[in-house]
Formats: C-alpha cells, sequence, structure tokens
C-alpha cells in the first residue's frame, strides 16, 4: 500500500505546475538568453555604410568617380534630343516630338525628368565628395564636373535649384534665377581651373585646360566675349593641343571619333566608354542602321537627316564631314540620311562600343576664340586662322597650313563672319549636342529652323519641362516654377 | 497519453448532453483509425498486479496504465469512480480486474490497448422494457439485428445505433454488426458514424437491416490544422479554408497554388503566364501593401517557407489551410497580414503498408489561337498605310495576290506539348513508427517549343515514440527542378518572342534557302530592326534554371503530463540554384552571349513551443501554446558572364574563352527573425468559444527601437446550434457564430532597406573601369511595422442533417503605416524615400456552400464558392497620387495605373477616345476642356479588381463512375491589352495584326470603324481602347473516372481517368487567355506578349495497394 502512495505521490509532484514551470521556462531560457537579442537583431551587411565612408583617399577617388556615371549614362541621350532640336536634326516614330519643336509630349516629359534626375545625381555625387574632401585634390575635379551639370541644366530649363555641399542634407531648395546659377558655374570652374592639372590625372578626367575652356563658353553664352576669348586663347597658347588631321572620313571615324581611340590631340573632355556592356556608349545604337552595317548590334536609326533639307543640299560636297552620312532608304523616303560619325563593329553589346562622346575638342576651343573675338569686336586675322584650321581640316588639309578652301578675311564683315563660324559649329559638332545652344545663344533658332524644316517653334520648346514631381515634391516650388507652356 | 486525455476530456463533455451512444462511436471510430491493424501484443492476456488500500478507483486505474501499456477511456457518468476499493491481486487479466473494480456493473471492450468502459449491456434492455410496458402495452419489444456498412460494402465497427427519442442504442462490433432491442416495433434508429452522414431507418417489419453510410466529406469533427497547432473543425472560432488531398490532385498542376484556384473563399490565385515553372501569385482577401509583397506566408509541415512552395509535389500533400482572419493568422505576427496557408504533407499510419500510384498523361495545347492576317491581307494593308502616307506601294497588286496564306508564325511557335506526371506513396508503420514515402517524376513540355519543366521530388516523413513521454517527427522534402523558359515577352513591336509570334510578318519566311534564319527587321523596308525572327529565341537561346531545394523540420516532443507537453523544433530550407543563359552565335546579332548565375538561400529555425491542454470541472476546457522561434534567412549570390565565344561549344560553361568577359557580382543579404508567440483557446460547455493570440516578432530589418511589433488578437465563437432551444430546429443541425479581430504585419521591406549603404559601380577611365562608390537613389530612412487590422464575424450553419453546410465570412482589414516610397524632389539627388505613410482597406463577404444534392447508388455532391473584395487606397503621402505600370511601347510611353485615395490598388487611369477625327485619327475627350489633350485629361478607365470570383465543384458517382466538374470564374475585372497596341496602331512598321484591321479600319467610307486609318501618322494614347472585360468563366476540370472492381485482388483501389483542363472558357477578353498578368500580381491585368495558359486533356490511373 505505501508503495502505491510513492508512486502516486511521485508523478502527482512531478505534475505539479511549479515543476512543469521550473522546467519550461529553464528550457526556454537557455535556449534564447544564450544569446543577446539586440545583437542577433543587428543587421551586418557586408556593404558599407555612408557615414563611415570617404575617409581614405581611395575612397574619395571612388566618391569622385561616381559623379560621372550618372552624366555620362545619359549623355547620348541628351545629345540625340538637342540635336533634334535643330535645323538637321530628326526623329523618329515617338522621337519625331522633338523635331516639331512643338514642346514635349507627355512621354518626352519622362525623358526630360530622367535627365534632370541624372545631372542632380551626378551634382549630388559632387557635393558629397566637396564636403567630405579635405585636402583640395579632387575638389578641382568634382567642381568641374558640378559646373558642367548645372551649365546644362540652365541651358535646358532656365533657373534651376541650387543645390551644393552647403544644402546637401536639406530636402527643399527654391528655383534659383540663371544669373545665379551661372554664378555657381563660373565660382566652380575658376576654382576648377586653379586647381586642376595642367595634365589630366586619368585620361577621362579634366585638366586645368578643360574648366578654361567650359568658362570660355559660359562666357561666351553669358556674352562676356572677351572674357570668353581670353580664355579660349589660353587653351589655344597651352600649345597642349592639336586638331586631328585628316585625308578621309575613316580619319574621322577611327582617328578622332573612333572606338579604338584612347584619346586624341584634340580630346579636351570627353565622357569615356569601353567596349563591356553597360559601360559602352549608346549613341551608337540610337544613330546606326544595320543596313550601313557599320555597327556589329545594328542600331535604330532613331535620329536622322533629310537629304532635302537646305542643311544638307547646301553644304559643300567635299566637306568630308558632309560623307559621314550615308543615304540609306528604310522606309522614311529616299532622301533620309543615317550618320556614320560613330562607327564600331566589335562592340559587345547595344550598349558596349567603344567610342567616346566628346564634350569639348579643341576645335572647339578654336571656334569660340573666333567667335567670341568676332562678338568683341569683329574678326581678325587670328581669329579667321582659328576658324580655317577646323575649315581646312574637314576638307583634308593640313589643319596649318594656308589653303584652297580657306575663308578670307576680306569677304565678311563682323556678322557674316559669326554667321560663318556658327555654320562651321554646325557642321563640326553633328550628334555632338551644340547646334540647338548656338542657335538660341544667338538669337538665331526661329528663323533658321523656319527657312530648314518650315516649322515655327512653339515658345514652350525652348525650355525643358521641370519634372512634376520635383515641383510637387520640393515645399520651396511651386506651380509657378514651372517653364512656360507646361 | 496526449491523446487519450484529449479524447477523454470530449468524451467526459460530450457525453453529459444526451446522445451518448453516438458519442462512443465517435471515440471509438478515432481508436480505429489509429489502431485498425492487429498488433502483436494481446492485451487481452496482459497480467496485472495489484496491491492497494481503500483507494479510489480513479487512482487505480492510473497505476494500471502507469505500468502497463492499457490505456483507460470511459464517461465519469456510468459509474462513480470516486469509490474506494482495496485490492490485492497477482498477475491477472484485464477482465478479471475490471470485473472485481466495478463488481461486474461494468462491461468493457477491449481494441488493441485501449479499454473502453461501459455499463453492461443486460441492464439497457431489462430497463427500457420496463418502461415500456409502463407506456404502452400494445407495442412489442423486439429485437432488431443488421450491420453497418459503408457505400461500398465494407463494415464500419464502431457505429452507434440509437432508438429515436430515447436512449437506448448499442455500438457496432468488429464486423460491423449489431444487434438491439428496440422498445417499439416501429422505431427508427438512428445511425452514425464519424466521417460519414447520420441515417435515418425505420425498423417496422425487419428483423435483419443493412444501412450503407454515406461518407460525410465535410465533416465538423475532423481536425483542421493551425499555426502552432491542431483544432476541431467546430471549434475553430476563426475564419480558416481547408482544401483536401482529393481537390489537390484532381488535374495535374505544376503546383499547389494552381490548384487552389477557385477552390477556397477569399483566395484568388493570380496567374501571372502559362509559362512552365512559372510561379503563381495568391491574394487572400485583396492586396494589403504597395510597397512590400502580398503573397500570404507559406508554411510547409510547421516551416514558414521562403516562397512560392513550388518545392512540394501535390501528391505528397494530405491537407492545405488557408488561415485568412487576424484570429488566425496573428500567431504569425508580422508575416500574418497576407494570409497564412499551411501545407501538410502525407504521414504515415500504423498498420499495414499501403502504396498509393498515380500517373497520368497529359497532352497541352494553345487554347485560343488569334486570327491574324494572312499574307495576302497584311500586304494589302501594307498598301494602304503607303497610300495614306503618300509613298509608293510596297507591292504590285499581282505580288499582294501571290502571298497567299503566308507564314503563319503562331505555328511556327506553338506546339501541342505533353505532361508526363507520376507519384509514388509508400507508407505504413507500427505502433512506435510510422513513415510516408513520397517519390514523384513531373515532366511538362510548353507550349512554346522549347520551354518545359522538370520536378524530382522525395518527400519523406518519420514518426517514431521512443518511449512513453518522447517522441520525434521528422519532416524531409528534398526537390530538385529544372526549368527552360521560352518566355521573352513584352517588348515593343516584335522584339519578343511572343511579340513575335504574333507581329512577324506573314510574308516573311522561317528560313532562307540556305537553311539559316531570316532576319525579319531587314526583309523589307518598312519592317523595323526591332522585329526577331522567333526561331532565334526558340533554338538559339537556352535559359535553364536548374534548383536543389531542401526542407527538413525535426521536433522532439516531450509529453511531460498528460496536458502538458513541450516541443523542439529545428529546421533548414536550403535552396540551390543556378541560372544559364546562352544565346549562340546563330541568333540575331551575336557572337555568343553566356551567363552564369548562382543563389544559394539558407533558412535554419527554431521553434520551442509548449502545449496545454486540460478540463476544468467539467465544462472549461482550456488549450494552450507558447514559444519561442528563430529563424534567420541568409542569401548569397555569384554571377558571371561573357560574350564573343569562338564556339557555341562551350555554352555557358567556359566563360574564359569568351572575348569580353562581364564583370562578375557577388551579393550577401542577411536577416533574422525572433519572436515569442502564445494562444490560448478556451471554451465553455463546447458552447463558447474564446481564442486569444499574441506574437512579438523582432526583425533586423527595422530601424532600431522599430524592431519590435506586437500582434495580438481575439475570437469568440457560439455554438448556438448546440443550445437546447435551437434543438427542436429539425433543419438546422449545427450553427455557429464567429467574431475576431487581430492585429498582423507585413515584412514589406527588404533587409538594410534602413540603412545608409553605398552601392559600388564603375566608370569609364583609360578606356578601363575604376570603381565608384555612391549613395542610391532612395533615400534610407527610419522604418517601423505596417500593420493590418482586421475584423471578421461569420457563421458555419449545417443545415438537414449536414446534407448542406454553409460558410460565410464579412472582413474588414485596415492596413496602417503602409510603407510606400514617397517621391521626393530629385534635384535632392535622391529620387524617392520609403516611409511609413498610406493606408489601405480591404473589405469583402465570402460565401462558402457545400451540399449533397443526391445520395445513395446515385451520389452527387455539389459545392460553391464565391468571393467579393472591395480595396480602397485610403491614404498615400500628402494625398499625391502615384502613377504606375508604365507600358512602353514606342507607339505609347507612359503609366496606365494610378494609385489614389479613394481608388483600388490597380485602377486604371489614362485618355478616353472619342471617335475619330475627319482625318480618321483617334479623337481623345478633353476631360477639362481647356483645347488641348495633355495629361489633365486623363481618368479613370478601369479597375484590374473583380467585383468577384467564384468556383463550382461538382461531383457525381453512379456505380463504377465518377463525374467530376469544377468551374471556376472571375467577373468584372479589366484588363489592359498592351499586346494589341503595335499591331492595331503602329502603322508602317510592318507589324502583323488582327483580321479585323484588315476588314475594319477607318476610311472615309467607314468612318464608324474599330480601328483608326492605317497611316505612320495615327497617334496611340494610353487610352480605354486597350482596356477590355477580362471576366471570363471557365471549365477548369471536367473529369470521368472508372473505378475497376477490384474484390478479391491485391489493390485496394484502381481507377482510370480522363479529364480536360481549360476545355471551355467563357469570355469576351480578345486575346489568347483572360488569365493573364504579364507583370505579376503586383500590376495586375496588363497583358503584354505573355506565356498563354494552355487547354489541356489528360488521362491517368491511380491505384493503391
Amino acid at each position: 500500500m505505501k508503495n502505491i502512495k510513492k508512486i502516486y505521490n511521485y508523478f502527482y509532484s512531478f505534475f505539479t505546475i511549479k515543476t512543469i514551470g521550473f522546467f519550461s521556462l529553464t528550457l526556454v531560457f537557455t535556449l534564447c538568453m544564450s544569446c543577446d537579442i539586440d545583437e542577433l537583431l543587428q543587421e551586418e551587411p557586408k556593404a558599407i555604410a555612408a557615414q563611415l565612408f570617404y575617409n581614405t583617399e581611395e575612397e574619395l577617388k571612388t566618391g569622385l568617380n561616381s559623379i560621372y556615371q550618372p552624366m555620362s549614362q545619359w549623355r547620348a541621350e541628351y545629345i540625340v534630343v538637342n540635336d533634334t532640336h535643330t535645323d538637321w536634326g530628326y526623329g523618329r516614330g515617338s522621337r519625331a516630338n522633338y523635331n516639331d519643336l512643338a514642346g514635349f509630349n507627355s512621354g518626352k516629359i519622362n525623358v526630360a525628368g530622367q535627365m534632370w534626375n541624372a545631372f542632380y545625381l551626378s551634382i549630388r555625387n559632387a557635393n558629397i565628395f566637396i564636403k567630405n574632401a579635405e585636402a583640395v585634390e579632387g575638389i578641382g575635379e568634382a567642381k568641374y564636373l558640378r559646373a558642367l551639370a548645372y551649365f546644362d541644366l540652365v541651358r535646358s530649363w532656365g533657373g534651376v535649384p541650387i543645390r551644393t555641399d552647403l544644402n546637401i542634407d536639406e530636402k527643399d531648395a527654391e528655383k534659383s534665377t540663371p544669373s545665379e546659377v551661372y554664378a555657381l558655374i563660373e565660382a566652380d570652374l575658376l576654382d576648377a581651373e586653379a586647381t586642376l592639372p595642367a595634365d589630366p590625372s586619368d585620361i577621362g578626367r579634366p585638366s586645368k585646360y578643360a574648366a578654361t575652356l567650359l568658362l570660355a563658353d559660359v562666357y561666351l553664352t553669358l556674352g562676356r566675349y572677351a572674357e570668353a576669348s581670353a580664355k579660349a586663347n589660353d587653351v589655344i597658347k597651352s600649345n597642349k593641343f592639336s586638331l586631328v588631321p585628316t585625308t578621309s572620313i575613316e580619319d574621322f571615324q577611327f582617328n578622332l571619333y573612333g572606338p579604338d581611340q584612347l584619346t586624341s590631340s584634340e580630346e579636351i573632355f570627353s565622357f569615356k566608354y569601353t567596349r563591356q556592356d553597360g559601360y559602352g556608349n549608346w549613341i551608337l545604337f540610337i544613330l546606326n542602321s544595320p543596313l550601313s552595317g557599320l555597327y556589329n548590334f545594328g542600331g535604330a536609326y532613331a535620329h536622322y537627316g533629310d537629304a532635302v533639307n537646305p542643311f544638307f543640299t547646301s553644304w559643300d560636297g567635299n566637306d568630308l564631314r558632309k560623307a559621314l552620312w550615308d543615304q540609306i532608304d528604310f522606309g522614311l523616303g529616299a532622301t533620309t540620311l543615317v550618320s556614320k560619325k560613330y562607327i564600331d563593329n566589335a562592340a559587345v553589346s547595344n550598349r558596349g562600343a567603344g567610342n567616346d562622346l566628346p564634350v569639348y575638342r579643341y576645335a572647339e576651343a578654336l571656334l569660340i576664340y573666333a567667335e567670341a573675338v568676332a562678338m568683341a569686336g569683329g574678326p581678325t586675322a587670328d581669329a579667321m586662322e582659328a576658324l580655317n584650321q577646323v575649315h581646312r581640316r574637314a576638307f583634308g588639309v593640313d589643319p596649318k597650313t594656308p589653303s584652297a578652301v580657306d575663308f578670307d578675311i576680306a569677304d565678311y564683315d563682323a556678322d557674316s563672319f559669326v554667321d560663318l563660324v556658327l555654320q562651321e559649329r554646325a557642321y563640326e559638332f553633328i550628334f555632338e549636342g551644340k547646334r540647338w545652344f548656338d542657335l538660341r545663344r544667338t538669337g538665331t533658332a526661329a528663323q533658321t529652323i523656319l527657312d530648314a524644316k518650315g516649322i515655327t517653334i512653339a515658345e514652350k520648346a525652348y525650355l525643358w519641362p521641370i519634372p512634376t514631381y520635383e515641383i510637387d515634391f520640393n515645399d520651396l516650388m511651386g506651380p509657378e516654377d514651372q517653364n512656360p507652356g507646361y | 497519453m496526449k491523446l487519450k486525455h484529449l479524447l477523454s476530456n470530449n468524451w467526459q463533455f460530450n457525453l453529459t448532453k444526451g446522445a451518448r451512444i453516438l458519442k462512443i462511436s465517435v471515440l471509438l471510430s478515432i481508436i480505429m483509425t489509429f489502431s485498425t491493424f492487429a498488433n502483436s501484443v494481446v492485451y487481452s492476456q496482459v497480467e496485472i498486479s495489484i496491491d492497494v488500500e481503500n483507494t479510489e478507483i480513479t487512482s487505480i486505474l492510473d497505476f494500471i496504465e502507469s505500468t502497463t501499456a492499457l490505456r483507460f477511456f470511459y464517461d465519469n457518468d456510468i459509474y462513480d469512480f470516486k469509490q474506494k476499493r482495496t485490492l490485492s491481486l497477482k498477475k491477472v487479466k484485464i477482465e478479471e480486474v475490471i470485473s472485481l473494480i466495478f463488481e461486474g456493473n461494468l462491461d468493457f471492450k477491449l481494441s488493441e490497448n485501449i479499454v473502453i468502459l461501459k455499463k453492461a449491456i443486460k441492464s439497457t434492455p431489462v430497463k427500457n422494457n420496463e418502461i415500456n410496458t409502463d407506456n404502452d402495452q400494445d407495442e412489442l419489444q423486439k429485437t432488431i439485428s443488421g450491420s453497418i456498412t459503408d457505400k461500398d460494402g465494407n463494415p464500419l465497427p464502431g457505429a452507434s445505433i440509437i432508438e429515436k427519442g430515447t436512449t437506448n442504442g448499442t455500438v457496432t462490433n468488429f464486423d460491423g454488426d449489431f444487434s438491439l432491442n428496440v422498445t417499439n416495433a416501429n422505431a427508427t434508429l438512428v445511425v452514425s458514424f464519424i466521417g460519414f452522414l447520420s441515417q435515418e431507418i425505420s425498423v417496422a417489419g425487419q428483423d435483419k437491416i443493412t444501412i450503407a453510410l454515406i461518407e460525410d466529406t465535410a465533416n465538423l469533427d475532423e481536425v483542421v490544422i493551425v499555426g502552432y497547432g491542431t483544432v476541431k473543425k467546430s471549434d475553430l472560432t476563426g475564419s480558416v479554408g481547408q482544401m483536401k488531398a482529393e481537390e489537390i490532385n484532381s488535374y495535374p498542376a505544376t503546383n499547389i497554388l494552381q490548384s487552389m484556384t477557385g477552390r477556397i473563399a477569399g483566395v484568388q490565385v493570380i496567374q501571372s503566364t502559362g509559362a512552365p515553372g512559372a510561379e503563381v501569385s495568391v491574394r487572400v482577401r485583396g492586396t494589403n501593401s504597395i510597397q512590400g509583397g502580398n503573397e500570404p506566408l507559406y508554411v510547409i509541415d510547421g516551416f514558414p517557407y521562403s516562397g512560392n512552395p513550388t518545392i512540394i509535389n501535390n501528391f505528397d500533400i494530405k491537407s492545405l489551410e488557408v488561415l485568412k482572419d487576424a484570429s488566425a493568422t496573428a500567431i504569425y505576427g508580422s508575416r500574418g497580414a497576407n494570409g497564412v496557408v499551411l501545407i501538410t504533407t502525407k504521414r504515415g499510419e500504423s498498420g499495414v503498408t499501403k502504396i498509393d500510384l498515380e500517373t497520368s498523361y497529359s497532352s497541352q495545347t494553345l487554347r485560343n489561337k488569334l486570327e491574324l492576317m494572312n499574307g495576302e491581307e497584311y500586304a494589302t494593308v501594307a498598301n494602304i498605310q503607303a497610300a495614306n502616307d503618300g509613298v509608293p506601294t510596297y507591292f504590285t497588286q499581282q505580288e499582294v495576290n501571290a502571298f497567299g496564306e503566308g507564314t503563319d508564325w503562331q505555328d511556327i511557335v506553338f506546339q501541342e506539348a505533353p505532361i508526363k506526371s507520376t507519384s509514388l506513396n509508400i507508407s505504413g508503420g507500427s505502433e512506435m513508427t510510422q513513415f510516408s514515402i513520397g517519390g514523384s517524376v513531373f515532366d511538362q513540355e510548353g507550349i512554346i517549343k522549347g520551354s518545359g519543366f522538370q520536378r524530382y521530388s522525395l518527400n519523406t516523413n518519420f514518426d517514431h515514440k521512443i518511449s512513453k513521454k518522447f517522441s520525434i517527427r521528422l519532416s524531409n522534402t528534398l526537390t530538385y527542378t529544372n526549368t527552360n523558359r521560352r518566355d521573352s515577352g513584352g517588348g515593343s513591336r516584335a522584339s519578343s518572342l511572343i511579340g513575335a509570334a504574333l507581329a512577324a510578318a506573314p510574308i516573311s519566311e522561317p528560313y532562307n534557302a540556305d537553311g539559316t534564319y531570316t532576319v525579319l527587321g531587314n526583309a523589307y523596308p518598312f519592317v523595323p530592326v526591332d522585329v526577331r525572327n522567333p526561331l532565334n529565341f526558340i533554338n538559339e537561346q537556352d535559359n535553364e534554371n536548374k534548383s536543389n531545394a531542401l526542407l527538413t523540420n525535426l521536433s522532439f516532443i516531450y509529453n511531460i503530463a498528460p496536458e502538458l507537453s513541450i516541443k523542439l523544433a529545428g529546421g533548414i530550407e536550403n535552396r540551390d540554384n543556378r541560372t544559364d543563359n546562352y544565346t549562340t552565335r546563330n541568333f540575331y546579332n551575336s557572337d555568343g552571349i553566356a551567363y552564369v548565375g548562382t543563389n544559394q538561400y539558407r533558412s535554419l529555425l527554431s521553434e520551442n513551443t509548449i502545449n496545454y491542454n486540460k478540463t476544468f470541472a467539467e465544462k472549461h476546457s482550456i488549450s494552450a501554446v507558447a514559444g519561442f522561434t528563430y529563424q534567420d534567412f541568409v542569401s548569397t549570390s555569384l554571377a558571371a558572364s561573357g560574350s564573343g565565344f569562338l564556339s557555341d561549344v562551350f555554352e555557358t560553361h567556359n566563360l574564359g574563352a569568351s572575348a569580353n568577359p562581364g564583370i562578375p557580382s557577388t551579393g550577401y543579404v542577411k536577416s533574422v527573425l525572433l519572436s515569442y508567440l502564445g494562444r490560448a483557446n478556451y471554451s465553455y460547455n463546447d458552447k463558447y468559444l474564446m481564442t486569444i493570440s499574441f506574437r512579438a516578432d523582432g526583425s533586423s530589418r527595422y530601424s532600431e527601437g522599430n524592431k519590435w511589433g506586437y500582434f495580438p488578437s481575439a475570437a469568440l465563437a457560439w455554438k448556438i446550434g448546440d443550445e437546447d432551444f435551437m434543438q427542436e430546429m429539425d433543419v438546422i443541425s449545427d450553427l455557429k457564430l464567429r467574431a475576431s479581430y487581430g492585429k498582423t504585419g507585413s515584412q514589406a521591406i527588404d533587409p538594410y532597406t534602413t540603412l545608409n549603404l553605398l552601392n559600388s559601380g564603375q566608370t569609364v577611365m583609360n578606356d578601363g573601369l575604376v570603381n565608384t562608390f555612391s549613395p542610391g537613389t532612395r533615400l534610407p530612412g527610419d522604418l517601423k511595422w505596417e500593420t493590418t487590422d482586421q475584423y471578421d464575424v461569420g457563421f458555419d450553419l449545417a443545415l438537414l442533417n449536414n446534407r448542406i453546410l454553409v460558410t460565410a465570412d464579412y472582413y474588414v482589414k485596415n492596413t496602417k503605416d503602409l510603407l510606400n516610397t514617397v517621391v521626393l524632389a530629385s534635384s535632392s539627388g535622391f529620387t524617392r524615400t520609403i516611409q511609413n505613410v498610406g493606408s489601405i482597406q480591404n473589405k469583402g463577404f465570402e460565401f462558402d456552400l457545400s451540399t449533397k444534392v443526391l445520395t445513395g447508388e446515385f451520389n452527387w455532391d455539389l459545392s460553391a464558392n464565391i468571393s467579393f473584395n472591395r480595396n480602397e487606397v485610403t491614404g498615400l503621402y500628402k494625398g499625391e497620387d502615384i502613377f504606375t505600370s508604365s507600358v512602353s511601347v514606342l507607339a505609347i510611353n507612359d503609366n496606365v495605373q494610378i494609385l489614389r485615395e479613394g481608388s483600388p490598388v490597380g485602377q486604371f487611369w489614362g485618355f478616353v477616345e472619342d471617335g475619330y477625327d475627319d482625318q480618321g485619327h483617334i479623337k481623345i475627350v478633353d476631360q477639362n476642356d481647356d483645347g488641348s489633350i495633355n495629361s489633365e485629361d486623363k481618368t479613370f478607365i478601369g479597375d484590374a479588381n473583380p467585383d468577384f470570383i467564384y468556383g463550382i465543384n461538382s461531383s457525381m458517382s453512379y456505380k463504377n463512375f465518377d463525374l467530376n466538374i469544377f468551374i471556376q470564374g472571375s467577373q468584372g475585372n479589366d484588363i489592359f491589352n498592351a499586346s494589341v497596341i503595335n499591331p492595331t496602331n503602329d502603322f508602317g512598321q510592318g507589324l502583323n495584326a488582327p483580321r479585323d484591321l484588315f476588314s475594319n479600319h477607318w476610311t472615309p467610307q467607314n468612318t464608324n470603324a474599330k480601328y483608326p486609318l492605317i497611316s505612320r501618322a495615327s497617334n496611340a494614347y494610353a487610352s480605354d481602347r486597350w482596356i477590355e472585360d477580362g471576366s471570363y468563366m471557365r471549365l477548369k476540370n471536367i473529369e470521368l473516372a472508372y473505378n475497376l472492381p477490384i474484390e478479391n485482388s491485391a489493390l485496394s483501389s484502381a481507377q482510370f481517368y480522363l479529364s480536360g483542363q481549360n476545355l471551355i472558357t467563357i469570355t469576351d477578353y480578345s486575346w489568347w487567355d483572360p488569365e493573364v498578368n504579364s507583370r505579376g500580381a503586383g500590376q495586375a491585368g496588363i497583358d503584354h506578349n505573355t506565356y498563354p495558359i494552355p487547354k489541356t486533356v489528360t488521362v491517368g490511373v491511380r491505384v493503391g495497394f
């Protein structure tokens, strides 16, 4: 009897809540208290946190490099959009919207927004670098790139919000006037000019002369011709650059814009591309046609010219640059012209061509000089020589030696000389994104485009629409800040 | 022990209420299922020694239990178990022990080791006899004998037979036979058995009767799996949908989710594409989140799985439960907001080893081949375009005529494709150890040539009782899948495989004379370069995804006491994926492009729970679970690529041979989820049920201070049908009212979202790449949980003796602190950030009906469900619209969906057309009358959400034939058909189009045409033109099966069947198939050149040994 009771008691005691509670608590605690819970919930990414970065020179360099990326990704598109707003450029399909010069339709407003984002992303990366960089090294480069971005922004959009290293953490910023933007550009470029090396530290980075020439272009745009010619002259007088001589279109295709060119004697600043998928030049796909067989990924021939357009009919047939167009009928008519300025038959993908996109070439230093001199006080022999160098090279003769194709200063007054320079620029910088700004800068856009295409430019087409999200979500901007017509 | 006491609780509970015998049978039949087969131990021969003095009978019985394997079951009412006895027995058999303890007043029945105590039968007739003679002298007492079987004639031991209106009754013996003295010669017998519908039979004029019971498929006593436990269906307080093995296997489907289509109210299965092996989306009660996933959590045998449960072969699944309301899902806390799908695989039962084999062969075809223009019509349209645009016509009339029918690219791309599926399950075991092994092969070719999906899986479950107190449980699944994709879709014009199948010119040939592929983009001057010969994709581009997946989960269960057990579970999910893409040198413009991507995913789980079940004072029953869990998720990846290969022979296996190696990439992501959870179910008198649950989740993904989320829930249910006042209502056999509230969450953000991490990249310097580091375009910020409050009221009603079962639920879900992308002024250098702003509401009604229309030789079961959900965005950041679902097809480049306060997620947004102008160009309604057409003129043009979705299932059987019909549909949802934009509006691009373009385009004579003037100048808009009614009703499955007579054979069942899937679809939708979501469920209702869902004919065999 006793035994039974014992057993009973044993079982009973084992089942009491006390034992159970103790047992289970021990279990749970051993399981979950053996480790620090807060520690378990810490995230430990195999990645770099921003607040721990930008300390060493090496780290800063990668931050500096990141300024290039957004702008260079969109450079091709920016060029073709601007060049379709010209007397000679056309867009196919949905891109015809640009050559209508009626302002951007809804799809193109999106494209404008994407470019706005890219410019400001580059600006942000520049601001982060400038804020974090303690030594002067690199700041000039960042400021050059920031100025370049703002120069495109102010020319395409007019007044824009100014974001610098000083207001980097602020969510909102008010729209500045164009002159405020230009003031920042000028200040940045003067800094850049003062601190950048005379020779670029890498092919693809700006030298001091890149800043000088950009400054010349800014002054030219602002009508400060004396300063513009002085700056352009600084570049010419540096004797660091020379025009790439040509005798055939292949020289243009391979020695100046070629996919295998690392750099050239003419390069002052370019966005660089290489034959690597995603890092190559995209403009080849946009411009080429599979029918020309000059680009191994075919091409979308989305932008083209037209042989019956006066721009082309009046173009001297001996100009090699005119031969950089193929007449190909791909369904838009027999007179369609497809560019073969940028070609590569060894690209690795649609976005994998090796050609670079020039931003400033020595040819432009010469032409800015010529124009600025003429605008400041009429053409001079120097100015004419600068123009003639570019002109000679286009006709396949030695740029430095007077030749039969030379223009004679006696034939031109100030106005007609400037027209001549502008026309030379138009031929020289096809698909380099210069013409639309030239036409606007000189006030000749309306007439030129009416003459060539029979189109009256809509008022709204002069400035790009500010993205609606900028207006909606920047509390210091409002609908009144939108550019006219949008 | 646990089992016994759980059951005996019910037993004690139920038997106080009248239908005693019926409940005995319930118990017995449960026991039967656990011990159908004889064991080597003959328990009746067990010898018992007892030496007790003045001890309560209960304690004596406990002692016997503790010293032998015998287990007692009894109703407290039948005897005063508090009586005390003094016994001294040595090696006495159980029969004698019982006789001595109860002094001959109780009888017993021994089933295996289970001793069921009951009143000695001898007393019953005597007692009744007395009553009868007192009350009615005329009626004779009589003995009825008979047997109870199922419809196939198998005896049902333990079925209860009760004389209606009395307490007189008995239970069938092991041969299904019974004998009962009835008090009235005209008595009616009520025969019932668990899992079967009870039946009433008049005995008038009969001495011997045989009754065949009909299976009750909607059994209220069956067990439903819920989170971290099980519950009897009748005790459910929450809203849980269930799907059984027969439904899951009713037709060959790649995965369980496809089989769920139309089966469960409130569950919308969104098929994105028909591509073999493609993922399927599921929405339980609507879309809660904008930023995060809306997929339910899948829990496979207790393991919270990482994604779509394609790892499990359908045949291995025993049941699937969908937890819908917050009372059911809150136990999963931060992962419960989108519903939880619990998948339970088959487990073994002790007894003779069972072998089930199922094999089928299916043939799939394109459901609806589109009627496109032939060569002659195409060329004519091309000429019309030329004429309208003032360019010389492309073809002479003679050339046009010569084109004739031309090439049918749909025939070139699509094929008739087989599915071969074989599944085998072997299960069995002894009393201590049970196992189930399922092996399967699923081999599907796709209806687009070259596509396919194979899965080989092995599912092994193992249960073992180590001792009386310890047991282990192992669930293990190993799966290999191989997906060959040929689903290049979308694109503008005919740049993708599926786009080209439609829009490639019928006047182009697939091959050149030398056997090479024609380059369609160069074939005619008006054909754009982006048109691809689809054979490029089919033959020259390989896209293969291989995956090895392991899911294994081991639990130790320690039964500390009858009412208390501890379960320690550990599990691992491991997946190794490898993708190999190769584009050969024969592909247009390719010199060989190879990509290899691998991804390793591993999740570790530790779950520690305590279970407690106890009934106090007979009426208060509590079951509770509490626990602590840890789960981590680690994902690593590696990808490499290269282009430019000398030979295709390397494929993806020699990247080093590429002329242009790509930049390799690797990745690492880890997150951790820690949780405390608890749930208590309390029931009073088995009529009033209450469930409360709680979970605290700590997630590494959220910001410091916001890492923990707390998710409580509560539910009440009233089994009003069991109240006395309801007993009079014969029509209503059962009714339960339910109400619940709870909070659940959603881990809507990816790991590291709150951290300010730098992105690495490259840019070009010196003709090479240099590294870049910069912040992304999303500004990181502090984030907390998205939470969803859900209210649910519902009822479960059974009518006419469970012949008709109705379940209805109404719910309201409010999701707040919605994680949402907030657009920033991009001049700040960031385009967006994520914030806890915004809210969404889903409310809806679900209705489930299941009936037994006919029972007997011709049996007909009919069930149906319908669900209505209304979704509304109730708050957005600053009330600003968010434009989504961009459609970029060159002709149109615009957003077509909008998130706006007051509108649902999935609202289509665009222009409204207003006929044509006198040039035949599309006119747009100027909504704001400002004289110009711009984005201000956009308005609501459609809604991707259905008004309701439904499923109807009919299952008939007659003799050896079964006929199953399953219809499923969706009503009132719109589809934005982006596939049709280029063919019917991007004129002059040489795209083929539906045939009616040829006959019904604008001309000065036909100004009311379907299509505008065929001209390059035609303008396309993101307009209502592309919106179509996506409603459909489809015969999802029809199956005719023949059951072989198998008496006297080794087989336990054998069935041949012939079935068809998607054979009939009633819809106005013009394109291939209305079940389409090219962008997945996140941008539902967009069709853009997507792999269509096929129709299928299947023959198969199901055999059991």
